[in-house]
C-alpha cells in the first residue's frame, strides 16, 4: 500500500548550506498495518507525511501510495489519501457538516452517496451532537474528530495520522486509539506518527525510528527487542538515538580532517 | 483543470468571508457608513465657513476719505450696495492708536498677536491722497503699467513679520498707491476668511469711489473697463462635471478596489497557513491551480462588490451633499463639480473588472508570502505604494491617453476610461486594442505569479525562523557557486542604478567627459560586478562570462551588429515620436555631444562605444544574466537583464530602446554561451551610432563607396531605405545560424542553469 525507498528531502539552509530533512528513508506499510513513525520532534516524520500526501516534492528516492508515485501522478495519491495533521485545521466559520460534505464533494463522491457516507461517519465518531457547530466553538476533541471524519469521508485505503493525539486530553486521546484500530480491521494501510511511545506500543503492528532524517530502525516491537537485545522499548529507543548522536559526531570529525567530506556531514545535521 | 473543484473552493471561501465580521465590516459596512460621515462633515463645515462672521480691527479710520466712508460711527459698514449676508459675516472694530506709541504697524501687529481680531486694517495718512488722484507719478511707466505690485510691498512687509507669530501681511493698493494695508495670518482660517471678505469689500468701494469720481468729473463710467474679455463657454454643463468626476471617479475606485482585494487575500491566504487549514487543503484532490482560481475568483468578488459599494454609496452622498450645498448657496466647488454623472459607473464598470482581476491576483501573490495574517498586513502599505502612483497618474493635469500613455499598466485603463466618460469615444476605441492588450498581459502576469506561489514548497512552507547577518555573510562566502546565485545577480543590477541614482547627485556637472564616463562604466558597472564575482563566487571568470568564443559566431555578431543598427535607429526614432523628449533634456544633450564631437572620433569611440561595451556587457550580460539564469529560467534571465540595463540609462527614451537592445544581447548572450559576442554586437551599434553622429556634426560628405548605405543631409546622416530592408534581412539570417549552429554551447548553457 505504501512503500517509500530511498526517500531524501534537502532544504536550503543558511547555517550549513542544505539540510537533510530525510536522508534515505526506507519502510513500508501494507493493508490493514498500523505503522508506527516514531521520531522526536524535527526527526522529519512531518516531512515524510507531506510527501506522501503530496504536500511536498522529495528531492530524490521514490514514494508510492496505493502503487501510485506521488511525483508521476499525485492526483491518483491524493485520491488514496486521508491525512488528518496535528492542527486539525479546522475551518472556524464552518459547521462540523459543512466542512465534511466540503471535502466529500472535493473527493467527487455523488451528493445521495455523500450523504449516507456522512451519516455512517458522523455516527461511528460519535458527532452527532457537534453537527452543526462552527469550528472556531469546538473543543480540541471535536475538532479532531471532525479533522478524522474529513481525511475518511472518501473512504481511502490509505490514512495518515500525523501527531494526531497531540494536545488532546487522556481521554479524547484513547478515543483516537480505538477509532484508528478500527480503521485497521476494515484493512486500510495506516501511518500513525508520534513521539510518544506507548501510544506506538499500544497500537502499532511495526514501527521505525526516525531520528535527523534518518531511519534507525524499522520492524515489529518483538523483532526490534530481538535484533537489539532490549526488551524495554523506551530503552531501545534511547539507545539507538545515542548510538545514531554517536556516530554522526565521529563522521563530523572525519569530515574535518577530510574537506571533501566536509560539506556531506555539513548537511547531516 | 477541474472546474468543479474550483466551483466549490470558490463557494467555500465566499461562505466564509461572508461569515467573517471584520471583512463585512471593512469590505462593505465601512463603505457605507464613510461617505455619509463624510458628507454630514463637509456639509458641517461649510455650514461653518456659512455662518462664521469674522472681526476686524481697523487703525488710523480718521485717514479715510470723508467723500465715501467705509464705516459709520458704530463701525457698521455704510456702503448701501452691501448684502445684510456681508454686514453680518464682517464686522469692524475701530482702534485708535494709544498716546504712547506710534509706529501704526508695530501696534497693528500686537493687536494681530493678541488674538482678539481676525485681521488688522491699517488705513495709512496718504490714502486720502492717493484716492483722490494726487498719486506719486513716478510710480507709473509711460504705458501706464505700475512699477512696483502688490507682490513686491507683500514680500516686504513680511521682512517685517515676526518670524515667531508667522504672521504674513497683505496690502492692499486702493488703485495703484500703498494707502491700506491688511494684517492677516494665513495660518488661521479665520483670519483667511477675513482676508477674502474685506478684499471682496474694498474692491466694492472702489467701485462705488471711481464711479462718484467719474460721474463728477463728467466722464462716462464705461471708461474705467473700455474692454470686457467675455468668455464663451461651448461645453455643455454635465460634460464639465464629468469631466471633473472622471479625474477623481476612478482613483477612488481602483484604490477599494485594491483595498477591497487585499483583506480577503490576506485571510484566505496567510490565515489559512496560520490556522493549518490550507496544507488540508493542498492534500485534497483540489490541484494548486484549481485552489488558486477559487480563491482568486473569491477574492476578486469582494474587490469588485467593495469598490462598487464605494461608488454607489460615494455617488449617493455626492448627490445629496452637493445638492445641498447648491441650495445653500455656499461652495462655487460644489457648483462646479455638480451631482456625480450616473453615466459613469457604467464605464467605471468597465474599467473595475479587469483591473480588480489584475488587484486580486497580485493581493494573492503577495499574500502568500505572509506566513500569518499580521505577518500579511505588513505587505499591504509595499503593495500601495507599487500600485498608487499608477492609479494616480492620470489625475496629474496635462497628461492624456495618448499611444505612450495607454501602454503604462493600470494608467492606461484609467486613461480610457477617462476618455469615455468625458465623451470621447473616438479617441477610446484608437487605444482601446492596446489597452486590452496591456491589461490582458498584466492580469496574465499576476495570475501566474499567484498559481507559482503556491506551487512553491519554499513560499508554502517557509518556517521563517531567526535571521541574522553574521550567518548570511558566513553563507554567502561558504556556499558560493561558480556563477553569482539569482540574488546577487539582481542584488547587483538594483545596486548598479543606487549608486547612478546618488552619483548623479553627487558629480559635478563640471568634470571631463572622460573622468565622467571612466567613473561610470568602470566604477559604477563594473566594479560593483567584478568586486562580486570575485568575493562570492569560486570561478570569477565563469561568473563574468568570459567564456572562449567559437569563430564563426564572432563573425555571426560583427554582422549582427552591423545589420541591426538601422533598425535600432528606426526604433529609436519611433520611440521618440511616441515619447517626445522634453525641450530641457534635448538641449542638455545636445550640450553633451557639442562637447564630445569636438574631440577626436577615436577619442568618442574609446569612451561611448567600446568601454560601455565591455563594462555592461561584462555587468549585465556576464554577471547579473549568468546569475538570473540559475534558477530562474532562460526567459526571466533574458528580460530581468534587459530590464536592469535599460534603467541605467538615464533618458526614459533611451531606457526602452536600451531594453529592447537588451533583449536582443540576452538571447545572443545565451546562444553563444558568454559575452564576447554581446561585447562586438553592443561595439559595433554604439560606433556606428556615434560615427554617423561625428560624421554629420563634422559636415563630411559620404564617401561613394558606402553611399548604397548612407546618405547625409545638413548635419546628420542617416542609412539609405535599401539598406534598411536588406538590413533586416542580413540581422534575421545571421540570428537563425546562431540558433541553429550553437547546439554545444547550449549544453554548456543549459549545465549553467542547473
Amino acid at each position: 500500500m505504501v512503500e517509500v525507498e530511498a526517500l531524501t528531502k534537502a532544504y536550503p539552509d543558511l547555517e550549513s548550506g542544505q539540510f537533510l530533512a530525510l536522508d534515505n528513508v526506507d519502510f513500508h506499510v501494507g493493508p490493514g498495518e498500523i505503522f508506527g513513525l516514531l521520531g522526536p520532534n524535527g526527526a522529519g516524520k512531518t516531512t515524510a507525511l507531506r510527501i506522501l500526501s503530496t504536500v511536498l516534492q522529495p528531492t530524490s528516492g521514490f514514494a508510492r501510495v496505493n502503487g501510485f508515485d506521488v511525483t508521476t501522478h499525485p492526483d491518483e495519491v491524493r485520491y488514496s489519501i486521508g491525512f488528518v495533521s496535528n492542527n486539525t485545521a479546522i475551518y472556524d466559520r464552518m459547521t462540523a457538516w459543512e466542512m465534511v460534505e466540503y471535502f466529500g464533494k472535493l473527493h467527487g463522491i455523488p451528493e445521495e452517496r455523500l450523504n449516507q457516507r456522512m451519516e455512517e461517519i458522523f455516527k461511528q465518531l460519535q458527532m452527532e451532537e457537534i453537527r452543526n457547530i462552527a469550528g472556531g466553538r469546538m473543543s480540541t476533541g471535536m475538532k479532531q474528530k471532525v479533522s478524522i471524519a474529513r481525511a475518511i469521508v472518501h473512504d481511502p485505503p490509505v490514512l495518515v495520522f500525523d501527531e494526531a493525539s497531540l494536545g488532546l486530553d487522556v481521554l479524547v486521546a484513547r478515543a483516537l486509539l480505538k477509532i484508528i484500530e478500527s480503521f485497521r480491521e476494515q484493512g486500510k494501510c495506516i501511518i500513525f506518527s508520534t513521539h510518544i511511545m506507548r501510544e506506538v506500543e499500544k497500537l502499532c503492528d511495526r514501527v521505525g525510528i526516525l531520528y535527523r532524517g534518518r531511519m534507525l530502525a524499522t520492524g515489529s516491537l518483538p523483532e526490534l527487542a530481538e535484533t537489539y537485545k532490549n526488551n524495554d522499548f523506551e530503552e531501545l529507543f534511547f539507545d539507538l538515538l545515542n548510538q545514531s548522536d554517536q556516530q554522526r559526531r565521529h563522521e563530523t570529525a572525519l569530515a574535518a580532517s577530510s574537506p571533501s567530506l566536509g560539506s556531506e556531514a555539513r548537511s547531516q545535521r | 483543470m477541474n472546474w468543479k473543484h474550483v466551483q466549490l473552493i470558490y463557494k467555500r471561501e465566499m461562505i466564509d468571508q461572508l461569515r467573517d465580521r471584520r471583512t463585512i465590516f471593512t469590505i462593505t459596512i465601512l463603505p457605507l457608513l464613510l461617505y455619509p460621515l463624510l458628507g454630514m462633515l463637509m456639509m458641517q463645515v461649510a455650514q461653518f465657513h456659512r455662518e462664521s462672521s469674522v472681526k476686524v480691527a481697523v487703525l488710523g479710520y480718521q485717514n479715510w476719505p470723508e467723500e465715501l466712508p467705509l464705516l459709520d460711527e458704530s463701525a457698521n459698514i455704510a456702503l448701501n450696495s452691501v448684502s445684510d449676508e456681508t454686514r453680518r459675516l464682517l464686522k469692524f472694530e475701530l482702534q485708535s492708536m494709544p498716546s504712547h506709541k506710534t509706529d501704526m504697524m508695530a501696534y497693528a501687529r500686537e493687536l494681530m498677536a493678541s488674538n482678539t481680531v481676525d485681521a488688522v486694517l491699517v488705513v495709512k495718512p496718504e490714502l486720502a491722497a492717493i484716492a483722490t488722484g494726487k498719486v506719486d507719478n513716478d510710480r507709473f511707466t509711460e504705458t501706464g503699467m505700475p512699477k512696483t505690485d502688490a507682490a513686491k510691498i507683500d514680500a516686504s512687509d513680511t521682512q517685517l513679520t515676526s518670524p515667531a507669530k508667522d504672521v504674513s501681511s497683505t496690502t492692499l493698493e486702493a488703485s495703484s498707491g500703498e494707502g491700506l494695508i491688511l494684517i492677516s495670518n494665513l495660518a488661521r482660517d479665520q483670519s483667511t476668511m477675513a482676508q477674502g471678505r474685506l478684499s471682496r469689500l474694498i474692491d466694492r468701494w472702489w467701485d462705488n469711489w471711481r464711479t462718484k469720481k467719474m460721474v463728477k468729473a463728467g466722464l462716462a463710467v464705461s471708461l474705467s473697463e473700455p474692454i470686457q474679455l467675455k468668455v464663451v463657454d461651448t461645453s455643455v454643463s454635465s460634460v464639465r462635471q464629468a469631466v471633473r468626476w472622471s479625474k477623481v471617479l476612478p482613483f477612488v475606485m481602483l484604490v477599494w478596489a485594491l483595498t477591497g482585494a487585499f483583506y480577503p487575500a490576506v485571510d484566505l491566504c496567510a490565515g489559512e497557513k496560520e490556522r493549518g487549514t490550507l496544507e488540508t487543503l493542498l492534500s485534497s484532490p483540489a490541484r494548486r491551480r484549481e485552489i488558486v482560481w477559487g480563491k482568486l475568483l473569491t477574492i476578486n468578488t469582494f474587490s469588485i462588490g467593495s469598490a462598487l459599494l464605494n461608488l454607489m454609496s460615494m455617488q449617493f452622498t455626492a448627490g445629496l451633499v452637493v445638492r445641498n450645498l447648491v441650495a445653500g448657496g455656499t461652495g462655487d466647488i460644489a457648483q462646479a463639480l455638480g451631482p456625480m454623472p450616473f453615466h459613469s459607473l457604467g464605464w467605471l464598470l468597465l474599467l473595475l473588472l479587469p483591473m480588480s482581476a489584475f488587484f486580486s491576483a497580485l493581493a494573492l501573490a503577495v499574500a502568500a508570502l505572509a506566513k500569518s495574517t499580521k505577518e500579511g498586513q505588513y505587505y499591504l502599505m509595499p503593495l500601495l505604494l507599487v500600485t498608487l502612483p499608477l492609479v494616480g497618474l492620470p489625475m496629474i493635469p496635462s497628461m492624456e491617453l495618448n499611444l505612450g500613455t495607454c501602454l503604462i499598466p493600470v494608467s492606461g485603463a484609467v486613461f480610457l476610461v477617462r476618455a469615455l466618460i468625458e465623451g470621447r469615444y473616438q479617441e477610446a476605441i484608437v487605444h482601446l486594442p492596446i489597452v486590452i492588450l496591456v491589461t490582458v498581459f498584466c492580469c496574465w502576469m499576476a495570475i501566474r505569479w499567484a498559481v507559482r506561489q503556491f506551487e512553491s514548497e519554499s513560499v508554502m512552507f517557509s518556517e521563517g525562523g531567526r535571521w541574522d547577518l553574521r550567518t548570511w555573510l558566513r553563507h554567502l562566502w561558504r556556499d558560493r557557486q561558480d556563477t553569482a546565485r539569482p540574488s546577487i545577480a539582481l542584488m547587483a543590477g538594483v545596486m548598479i542604478l543606487v549608486i547612478k541614482f546618488f552619483a548623479q547627485f553627487m558629480i559635478s556637472p563640471s568634470i571631463s567627459i572622460v573622468t565622467s564616463m571612466l567613473l561610470v562604466q568602470l566604477g559604477m558597472i563594473l566594479l560593483p560586478c567584478v568586486v562580486m564575482a570575485f568575493l562570492l563566487t569560486r570561478n570569477p571568470r565563469r561568473a563574468l562570462r568570459i567564456h572562449r568564443v567559437q569563430i564563426n559566431h564572432i563573425f555571426a555578431a560583427v554582422l549582427i551588429g552591423f545589420a541591426l543598427h538601422p533598425s535600432y535607429v528606426v526604433l529609436g526614432d519611433a520611440i521618440t515620436s511616441v515619447y517626445p523628449i522634453a525641450p530641457e533634456t534635448l538641449q542638455m544633450l545636445s550640450k553633451f555631444e557639442s562637447n564630445l564631437f569636438d574631440k577626436p572620433l577615436w577619442e568618442c569611440l574609446v569612451l561611448l562605444a567600446i568601454l560601455p561595451a565591455v563594462c555592461e556587457e561584462l555587468a549585465y550580460r556576464g554577471f547579473i544574466f549568468g546569475g538570473l539564469l540559475r534558477q530562474q529560467g532562460l526567459l526571466r534571465a533574458i528580460i530581468v537583464s534587459a530590464l536592469l540595463f535599460g534603467f541605467t540609462h538615464a533618458v526614459l527614451q533611451q531606457s526602452i530602446t536600451a531594453s529592447v537592445m537588451g533583449l536582443i544581447l540576452g538571447f545572443i548572450a545565451w546562444r553563444t554561451g558568454g559575452v564576447i559576442c554581446t561585447i562586438i554586437v553592443h561595439g559595433i551599434n554604439n560606433s556606428l551610432s556615434l560615427t554617423m553622429g561625428w560624421c554629420g556634426r563634422q559636415k563630411l560628405e559620404v564617401p561613394d563607396g558606402l553611399s548604397w548605405i548612407f546618405s547625409s543631409s545638413g548635419d546628420s546622416w542617416s542609412y539609405q531605405p535599401t539598406w534598411h530592408f536588406t538590413s533586416i534581412v542580413i540581422a534575421i539570417a545571421m540570428m537563425l545560424i546562431l540558433f541553429q549552429r550553437s547546439r554545444r554551447t547550449e549544453r554548456n548553457v543549459l549545465a549553467e542553469m542547473a
